[in-house]
């Protein structure tokens, strides 16, 4: 046996040779993920760890952390792009975690054109970016974090607001105005329509972060403050009276026969947490696989699925984080359980092989493409099979 | 709550297979698991797709009723619904496809779902467990709270038969013995000389069928 083993390539890397062994990294990492060899003195990455918010990458004065997902050149490359198309000077930069439709910004922010940009975090865009959007001839900078407890890297967005109070400070002396940056913070929820209630306790029951309860009389009762916008609940209710802001029921299912128009045979959709892997800053280009992001792989919906099949899809692929990565205290094992059983129903009805579900892990992205062309070539053979008859 | 399981979908598929516009109508009461909207739904599209593969179209209309076993309540949300229905597809149990049948006497009503028994789920464990079956003659005062008619393999009335193996039943090792938890029951509730009383054959003759409370 003389294989080799290649090393897999990981999300955010520390490179030794620029490092000064600061520390700041490591007292910025919410998840233990960076520490000081006490021998050496070298800080030292863990990836395992690793949670890939990038906190690390934009606290770094030494630019020692390269990270694959949204660095701060590839977002000003893609500002400079796409600023002519919104013909806007302002910038709003949201949380993927809490970020609202189009009007939604509106609402918050007062401003009708904007270049809107989500990022997985906004703890993890550097001071620098926000200089260089200014210095690109960007007026205003709104920046949406999510509530500080529904932080899902627990200090990006507390990190945020100490950010922007201090380079507000800096560009005032500069001469830029007092509120160059503004910043809010939003999160979003679970809605009940008490009307279509039945009073079963599934979201009681199911919901990670005990915000569900059941009254008798009175129905499900959410006590929004402790609700964290996974959407568990919206999937298991058995009366459809649950729904979640920004990710409605409707929204997704206007959104399946678009994006299966556009695509080739075979068709691949996606349902993916957008914590297992992160979107690629210029949307999907393989004509033969689109994406459609979740709050949490809980959220995914049985309906959604079979609408995917029913528009014409060949597959559909469950992408969730691995448990102990999931960011909703392991609702995606549940999401699994859920598959499971929807493919049995599958199966007995001859869909066999054309749902698959997968775990991924944010800190290696070539595992998403491993998963993805595994099962294109199942499916493949399915849609052969097919032509063939 | 009514224990249900769904049937397989090829034996659904055949039993509907006469009829193009069905209503499928699902339960919101007591049915476990929740047999109502949403499983309604998914099982149109289920259902649908699987028609698609069979060269058969099927025009699914999807409803669910409070309590599919009340006939006043069934009757007067359904009546509305059923202008052109050739067939109904009940998610309740069999109490509730039978309402709806008696309803609509011209109209065939086919059942999704086998019902197995009256029992209580184990939300943790993800399953369903019987715990009455419904025998008229509830002896639960005199054991504890344990009914041995339906957690004892035996169903004996005056256990335990003695066959028991480190508290699980000798007919299925999987089963604690029902008569050593009636006995640790009334032990720790200090009432352990009821165990003592005799309780006479039940008399099955008599099982009501019809009752006038």
């Amino acid at each position: 046996m003389n294989q080799q083993v290649a090393e897999p390539e990981v999300a955010i890397k520390l490179n030794e040779d620029y490092c000064s062994r600061c520390s700041i990294c490591r007292s910025l990492c919410p998840f233990e993920a960076i520490t000081k060899d006490a021998e050496s003195g070298k800080i030292v990455l863990e990836i395992e760890k690793c949670q890939v918010c990038g906190i690390c990458y934009s606290a770094c004065p030494a630019k020692a952390i390269d990270t694959i997902y949204y660095d701060c050149d590839s977002l000003l490359k893609y500002l400079e792009r796409v600023k002519p198309q919104y013909k806007s000077d302002s910038l709003v930069i949201m949380c993927k975690g809490s970020a609202p439709d189009f009007a939604g910004v509106e609402r918050l922010f007062g401003v009708s054109k904007f270049i809107p940009l989500s990022v997985p975090c906004v703890g993890r865009i550097p001071e620098e970016l926000l200089l260089q959007a200014l210095a690109m001839g960007i007026k205003t900078i709104y920046l949406l974090a999510c509530d500080e407890d529904y932080c899902r890297f627990d200090r990006g967005s507390p990190l945020t607001g100490r950010r922007v109070l201090a380079l507000n400070r800096l560009l005032e002396q500069l001469g830029y105005g007092r509120e160059a940056l503004t910043l809010k913070r939003n999160s979003l929820k679970v809605k009940v329509d008490k009307d279509l209630c039945i009073s079963c306790g599934n979201c009681a029951f199911y919901c990670p972060y005990g915000a569900a309860s059941l009254d008798s009389p009175g129905g499900a009762k959410f006590d929004l403050d402790a609700c964290r916008g996974c959407g568990l609940c919206v999937a298991v209710c058995p009366a459809i009276a649950l729904d979640l802001d920004n990710w409605e029921r409707e929204r997704i299912s206007t959104l399946i026969p678009q994006l299966l128009a556009e695509m080739k045979s075979p068709k691949i959709l996606v349902f993916r947490c957008q914590w297992a892997v992160f979107s690629p800053l210029d949307g999907e280009s393989n004509p033969h696989t689109r994406a459609i992001e979740l709050p949490c792989s809980a959220r995914v919906d049985a309906f959604h699925i079979l609408e995917a099949f029913q528009n014409g899809a060949d597959g559909v692929l469950i992408v969730a984080c691995p448990e102990e990565d999931c960011r909703q205290e392991g609702a995606s094992a549940k999401a699994q359980h859920w598959m499971e059983a929807l493919q049995k129903r599958l199966n007995q009805i001859g869909f066999q092989d054309r749902l698959h579900f997968c775990f991924v892990a944010r800190r290696y992205p070539e595992q998403l493409d491993k998963e993805l062309q595994q099962f294109r070539q199942g499916i493949e053979a399915v849609v052969s099979k097919r032509k063939g008859k | 709550m009514i224990v249900t399981v769904q049937k397989p979908l090829d034996e659904v598929l055949d039993s509907i297979s006469p009829y193009s516009k069905i209503l499928i109508a699902g339960c919101d009461g007591c049915t476990q698991p929740p047999r109502g909207l949403r499983e309604a739904k998914v099982l149109s599209q289920l259902l649908e797709l699987a028609g698609k593969l069979r060269d058969k179209e099927f025009q699914f209309k999807v409803t669910t009723l409070v309590k599919q076993c009340d006939s006043f309540l069934t009757a007067s949300a359904l009546k509305p619904q059923m202008d052109g229905v050739e067939a109904v597809l009940s998610l309740a149990c069999g109490a509730g496809v039978q309402t709806i049948a008696e309803l609509f006497p011209d109209i065939p009503v086919l059942p999704a779902q086998n019902s197995h028994f009256v029992g209580v789920e184990d939300r943790e464990g993800g399953i369903l467990v019987e715990s009455c079956a419904a025998c008229g003659d509830c002896l639960l005062a005199l054991t504890g709270g344990i009914c041995p008619v339906t957690r004892c393999s035996k169903g004996l009335l005056n256990g335990a038969c003695g066959g028991a193996n480190n508290g699980k039943c000798e007919m299925d090792p999987a089963r604690d013995c029902a008569w050593e938890l009636i006995f640790k029951r009334l032990e720790r509730q200090g009432k352990l000389d009821r165990i003592k009383e005799l309780r006479p054959p039940r008399n099955y003759q008599a099982k009501a069928w019809r009752l006038t409370p």
